[in-house]
């Protein structure tokens, strides 16, 4: 329990931390938005008066650092100028679109990356493995976005799939399975964009564990007991190579937001990376603002998720905490 | 196009009370069936053209999701393109023969004096939702655009003189716009003004919410226009949707509502390229402000679609300096480059080293034409044909730098640097917009053309807002390479960059008064080309305009492109024009030819 | 002893194509921001032995390429003259090494131009830009990767030697900065940067930029190190003598982080070069006309580019070997120093 209320406690020291960090560096950006904001026939002046009066602006940073978190913690999260409307349900759509495609992504090169991992540390040093490592070595070298620019004229090419976007112009009208298919055929593309870049990495990392762990003298006992190799493999060595495996997990839910930027931007998914670049770019203030407290916090909750999991998973850590 | 009268108001009368009694008659009037109801008590606009069929959806991209659908507030490309396809004006300009004709005003007519203008509203007409028009809802749409509470785009436009034009009503239909002075744009001026309902606007205008309605979201029944569509539906971050408006006040030849499609759908994809591939997949049916060299890649496949060439835009791209008065709040490197700058030969010299058939060459493949003035070649009937049309030349900008003082010195690797008479190095910097990559890449050639004349330019691409806020509002910027595109062939629609009180005379913007002799001398011409009427009297006062910008070089003209549009082979009546709405602007004839009801995937 | 030999031909390729990289200015042919304006987008020449006549020439030759009639992008070759190439001739100058002037070409033409990687907008020669982009890929690389291994031995030195709340402190300061977006920070400073910012500023920036950013993860792998190194006995013998801690730092601790660091470096450098040409690509990276691998991949962009320019893709096909050398490095240098070491470090993208 202490241990829980540790990485919890820490968790939110490391919010504040980075929440006060981007808030002073958005307190120091060059531009007055309230005076354009004042320009704009499209924003009442109650709306003006209304944001000023809640982002203090003429107050000392301090006060106006504590007003953002209270408007933070009413889910506020601030005006958007080029969108004209207010930054949380923005953000919010393109978050879902983004989560969409890294979920699928994340989940696939997962599943993908253990059998791979652990067939290629069961034949370590022979030819199935070093073919493995060989391509795995290719993907790696290969920039990301090389790859996303490739697939796409793959797509341009053979018409097989779409071209970017989420859905075709009809979707409100078709039928649940052809939606689904719709969305599966627009996903597919960022989706193999996604994995090809991450999945070499994860292949190594598992293959890397799993061979450490497979000359441990608990294996060869087991070995020796007669337990079956699928068993023995994913019943054993596997659970045993998981510690840093879930590290890797967490770091991975931990960048499920901000790791596809250059994919999504690339293949025009409209995620929360090109908004993002577009905020930037455009120096929409509090969108800016918004998609990186909302990307930190899946961060930091990826570590959370970690530990947790860590903690579940490995009798090691619990016996460790509670010895504390 | 000074007096049309096709029915006095007593025929008028006479006419619709027949319509009336025939309305209730059981048996057609004609003996032929009628495809749609129609009222017959309404004016309607009969266009010539190809007959097409009814029916068919068109779906085309727009590059930004639109972000409002409030005439009042629309200001970006995309919103007042979604508009016009929605809205209706008095007085409209054929996109193809760029000369007035009739829109809801079947006829007008200019009093002698020219402060007078009497136009004659259509009877019968309704807008979207059904409800009438009257000329209620154009004294109101007038008095809502002339509000300075609101900041309407429009207000300006409506300030002849000084003061700002009245209206009043004389009669069911007819209504006098009084001006101050005459005004030499005449009817052209109501081009762009869509009239407003004021059976739905009035409450929220007098609730001082008015500018903050008609988002892309609101609700179909809460919005109006007179435009071949309506609002049907708005996805965000997706599409918009319009339906054909069944009250739409044009019929073809034959008598038959239009517009013929059914439906108009806005794509959004952000980005030109992304806009390019959905085309060639056939997801989207027209494309336009395209590229050269996107529109080179399509033209060599064209499967089932064909592109256009429309010929010359009204397009202009220039280089500029800062050439502001920045007093006390410029920095001592500006105030030492603004020396140079504001030297009239070191800018002749600019203009003589530019190779603008490299840039026609480069950036537009050849689809696009050299300029010397603002004058695009598209705009046959306002070109200035004197304006010496120099080749380039590196002898003659040398010698022009050399009589202004520079010299050049020899540095190291034998690059011989240019430098001004205090001998400090000729270098400065060049904005332009980070999202234009024709621009960019004129920014490229300019600086390799200048580094031939010895001086060293960078080239710094900045987001285009940040870069407006820059030009004008803190005027922290060495020069700035940008592009203007007129949105009618009338000099008038740029006269806030030539005016030196104007707000986008980029190079020294909103002046209290004109800090050259030649400024005050094209403020004096523009001024009086307004007031003027008569086509050649305007022209002989232009034509001198566009002699002064050539001497004075305040804006280097670069290059137009041509308008370059694309289409599905299935989509009829398509007539680009070089003037916005290049596809779209007869889209209340556009149909979809046997065989091809759904247009896309 | 294979693995020491694996490790050396890693080294001797990678050095090797530094070198190639270093002296750009010997194995290209001309000047990269060189304009050619008659021949945009000229695809590769082809370097010929037998002619259209079935003639034998002993020494290579190139076709130029003229525009087609009409055409804006369509070239062919013009059979009717021959251009040799000649080896090691004078061209264009260029500072050997940063400040030898000189003017010797590994090979080069007379009359006309030859495009052996073909041209890209303005007629700039590829070959050269490609070559040139990647000093400047390769330095950013390189430089970011050593402020990242500075700082961060210096931070988990720190950290790790004196412990207690010192540690506790750097080490939140780490996760911290593990957690910033750096992407969006990079952006943002950009903005802050005044308006005319030269080339070698703007590529100074990203460096420290990323630089600063990537600390975190070799400080925990060193405070890793030294915690484990600090409790040794010939650490607590010098201790014992009398060192002081700075001194104990320098000459007994450090050294036992040189493999981590080392190892480190070869993971890094190529990650750095990374992030300089996606932030390039994205355009806040080096400015025109300097070329960096992120600005060549940039002109990908532009669907007609992406379309029909196939050669320009070729700076991707430069960037290969380098990372592969770089990998293999990398790897021969973990397997060296015995433990393979699973740390956070998942992906090749610093996000």
């Amino acid at each position: 329990m202490r241990y829980f209320l540790r990485r919890i406690l820490h968790a939110v020291f490391l919010l504040f931390g980075v929440s006060l960090l981007t808030f002073l560096f958005s307190a120091l950006t060059p531009g007055n938005y309230f005076d354009e904001m004042r320009l704009n026939p499209q924003i009442s002046q109650a709306t003006v008066a209304a944001l000023r009066a809640q982002y203090q602006l003429d107050r000392p940073l301090p006060v106006r650092y504590l007003h953002w978190l209270n408007a933070v913690a009413h889910g506020e999260l601030g005006f958007s100028f080029a969108y004209n409307s207010p930054v949380g349900p923005l953000l919010w759509v393109r978050a879902r679109n983004t989560l969409l495609l890294t979920i699928t992504a994340t989940l696939l090169a997962w599943l993908l990356a253990l059998p791979l991992g652990v067939w290629s540390a069961s034949r370590l040093g022979r030819a199935p493995d070093r073919v493995l490592s060989w391509t795995t070595a290719t993907l790696l070298v290969i920039p990301d976005l090389v790859l996303a620019l490739g697939l796409l004229i793959l797509a341009v090419r053979t018409g097989w799939f779409p071209t970017g976007g989420l859905a075709t112009v009809d979707f409100e009208n078709m039928s649940p399975l052809h939606k689904l298919r719709d969305l599966a055929s627009h996903l597919t593309l960022p989706v193999t964009a996604l994995v090809l870049a991450t999945l070499p990495m994860l292949v190594r990392h598992v293959r890397a564990s799993v061979a450490e762990v497979l000359d441990a003298p608990f294996l060869r006992a087991a070995v020796g007991h007669g337990i079956s190799q699928p068993k023995l493999l994913y019943g054993y060595a596997l659970r045993a190579a998981a510690n840093p495996l879930i590290s890797l997990f967490g770091f991975s839910v931990g960048t499920l937001l901000s790791g596809s930027l250059l994919v999504e931007v690339v293949m025009s998914w409209p995620g929360l990376g090109p908004l993002l670049l577009e905020a930037i770019l455009a120096r929409d203030l509090y969108v800016v603002i918004g998609g990186v407290l909302l990307s930190m916090i899946f961060l930091v909750s990826g570590n959370l998720l970690a530990d947790v999991l860590l903690y579940w998973a490995d009798p090691r850590i619990r016996i460790a905490a509670s010895a504390k | 196009m000074r007096e049309e009268r096709f029915f006095t108001r007593r025929c008028c009368i006479t006419a619709g009370f027949f319509l009336a009694c025939a309305s209730f008659l059981p048996l057609p009037i004609n003996g032929f069936p009628h495809p749609q109801q129609t009222n017959r008590k309404e004016e309607l606009l009969a266009l010539p053209g190809e007959i097409g069929r009814s029916g068919g959806r068109v779906v085309i991209s727009l590059r930004a999701e639109p972000k409002t659908l409030n005439p009042l507030t629309a200001t970006d490309l995309s919103s007042r393109e979604v508009i016009g396809a929605m809205q209706a004006d008095l007085v409209h300009i054929n996109r193809a023969t760029q000369l007035t004709e009739p829109a809801l005003a079947k006829s007008w007519k200019i009093s002698p004096d020219g402060l007078q203008y009497t136009l004659t509203l259509r009877r019968g007409l309704r807008f979207s939702d059904g409800h009438s028009l009257g000329a209620d809802d154009v004294l109101f749409t007038f008095r809502v655009y002339l509000d300075e509470s609101i900041h309407a785009p429009q207000r300006d436009l409506l300030i002849v003189a000084g003061k700002p034009i009245t209206v009043r009503q004389v009669g069911a239909e007819t209504l006098i716009f009084q001006f101050a002075k005459p005004y030499g744009v005449e009817e052209r001026l109501f081009d762009g003004l869509t009239i407003l309902p004021r059976h739905l606007l009035e409450k929220p205008y007098q609730e001082g919410r008015l500018a903050q309605i008609w988002t892309p979201s609101t609700p179909p029944n809460e919005w109006a226009g007179l435009g071949p569509f309506r609002l049907k539906e708005y996805v965000a971050g997706q599409k918009l949707v319009l339906e054909r408006n069944p009250y739409y006040w044009k019929t073809d030849a034959n008598g038959n509502r239009l517009p013929y499609l059914d439906e108009l759908v806005f794509l959004f994809v952000p980005s030109a390229d992304a806009q390019v591939l959905r085309f060639q997949s056939g997801e989207t049916d027209i494309i336009t402000r395209l590229g050269a060299e996107n529109f080179s890649v399509l033209a060599r496949g064209q499967r089932g679609y064909t592109m256009a060439d429309a010929g010359p835009g009204l397009e202009y791209n220039f280089l500029f300096f800062n050439l502001n008065d920045l007093g006390d709040k410029s920095s001592s490197e500006l105030t030492r480059k603004q020396k140079w700058f504001r030297e009239v030969r070191f800018r002749q010299a600019i203009s003589a080293a530019v190779d603008r058939d490299a840039i026609v060459r480069l950036v537009y493949q050849g689809r696009g034409s050299a300029l010397w003035g603002p004058v695009t070649p598209g705009n046959r009937r306002w070109a200035n044909a004197s304006i010496p049309h120099s080749p380039r030349s590196l002898e003659r900008a040398r010698a022009l730098l050399k009589e202004a003082g520079f010299s050049w010195s020899t540095a190291r690797n034998a690059e011989s640097a240019l430098q001004d008479s205090d001998g400090k190095p000729v270098e400065f910097s060049i904005l332009t917009s980070s999202s234009n990559a024709d621009r960019t890449k004129m920014a490229a050639l300019l600086q390799d053309d200048l580094k031939q004349l010895g001086m060293r330019v960078q080239v710094v691409p900045l987001e285009f807002r940040s870069l407006l806020d820059r030009v004008t509002q803190t005027k922290e910027y060495d020069a700035c390479l940008l592009g203007l595109a007129s949105f009618d062939t009338d000099p008038n629609s740029d006269i806030n960059v030539w005016l030196s009180s104007g707000g986008t005379h980029l190079w020294n913007p909103s002046q209290s008064h004109p800090s050259t002799t030649w400024e005050a001398e094209i403020d004096r011409l523009m001024e009086q080309q307004l007031a003027t009427a008569g086509y050649d009297q305007r022209k002989k006062l232009y034509d001198r305009v566009q002699e002064i910008l050539a001497q004075n070089q305040p804006m280097i003209f670069l290059a137009s492109p041509d308008i370059l549009v694309g289409a599905k082979n299935s989509i009829a009546n398509l007539h680009p024009a070089v003037l916005e709405p290049y596809v779209l602007w007869n889209v209340e004839q556009l149909y979809l030819r046997n065989g091809a009801e759904n247009a896309s995937r | 002893m294979t693995r020491p030999r694996k490790l050396t031909r890693w080294l001797v390729a990678l050095v090797v194509l530094h070198c190639v990289v270093a002296g750009a200015g010997f194995f290209a042919p001309y000047d990269p921001v060189e304009q050619d304006r008659d021949h945009p987008y000229l695809p590769p020449m082809q370097v010929h032995l037998m002619d259209t006549q079935h003639h034998f020439h002993s020494r290579p030759f190139f076709y130029p390429l003229r525009l087609r009639e009409g055409s804006f992008d369509q070239y062919q070759e013009d059979t009717a003259a021959a251009v040799p190439l000649r080896f090691f001739v004078h061209g264009a100058d260029y500072p050997l090494l940063g400040f030898v002037p000189s003017r010797l070409h590994l090979f080069g033409a007379d009359g006309a131009r030859v495009y052996l990687l073909g041209s890209d907008a303005y007629g700039r020669d590829q070959l050269s830009r490609i070559l040139f982009g990647g000093q400047v890929s390769l330095l950013a690389g390189l430089f970011g990767a050593g402020v990242t291994l500075f700082l961060g031995a210096l931070i988990g030195m720190a950290a790790g030697y004196y412990g207690g709340w010192r540690d506790d402190l750097l080490m939140r300061t780490t996760e911290l900065f593990l957690a910033l977006p750096w992407l969006y920070l990079l952006f943002a400073l950009r903005a802050f940067l005044p308006l005319t910012v030269s080339p070698l500023e703007a590529f100074l920036l990203v460096v420290v930029v990323i630089g600063m950013v990537g600390w975190a993860r070799p400080a925990r792998l060193v405070r890793g190190v030294v915690l484990s190194v600090k409790e040794r006995d010939f650490v607590r013998a010098a201790r014992g003598f009398g060192a002081s801690d700075s001194y104990l730092m320098r000459r007994h601790i450090l050294p036992e982080t040189a493999s981590v660091l080392l190892t480190q470096a070869a993971i890094l450098v190529p990650q750095f070069v990374l992030a300089e040409m996606t932030l390039s690509f994205l355009g806040l990276g080096v400015p025109e006309p300097t070329s960096s691998w992120g600005n060549l991949l940039a002109s990908l962009q532009p669907y007609s580019v992406l379309v029909s320019c196939w050669w320009m893709y070729l700076p991707a096909v430069a960037i290969v070997p380098f990372f592969l050398g770089y990998l293999g490095l990398a790897s021969a240098l973990q397997q060296r120093s015995g433990a393979y070491k699973i740390d956070e470090q998942s992906s090749w993208s610093p996000t």
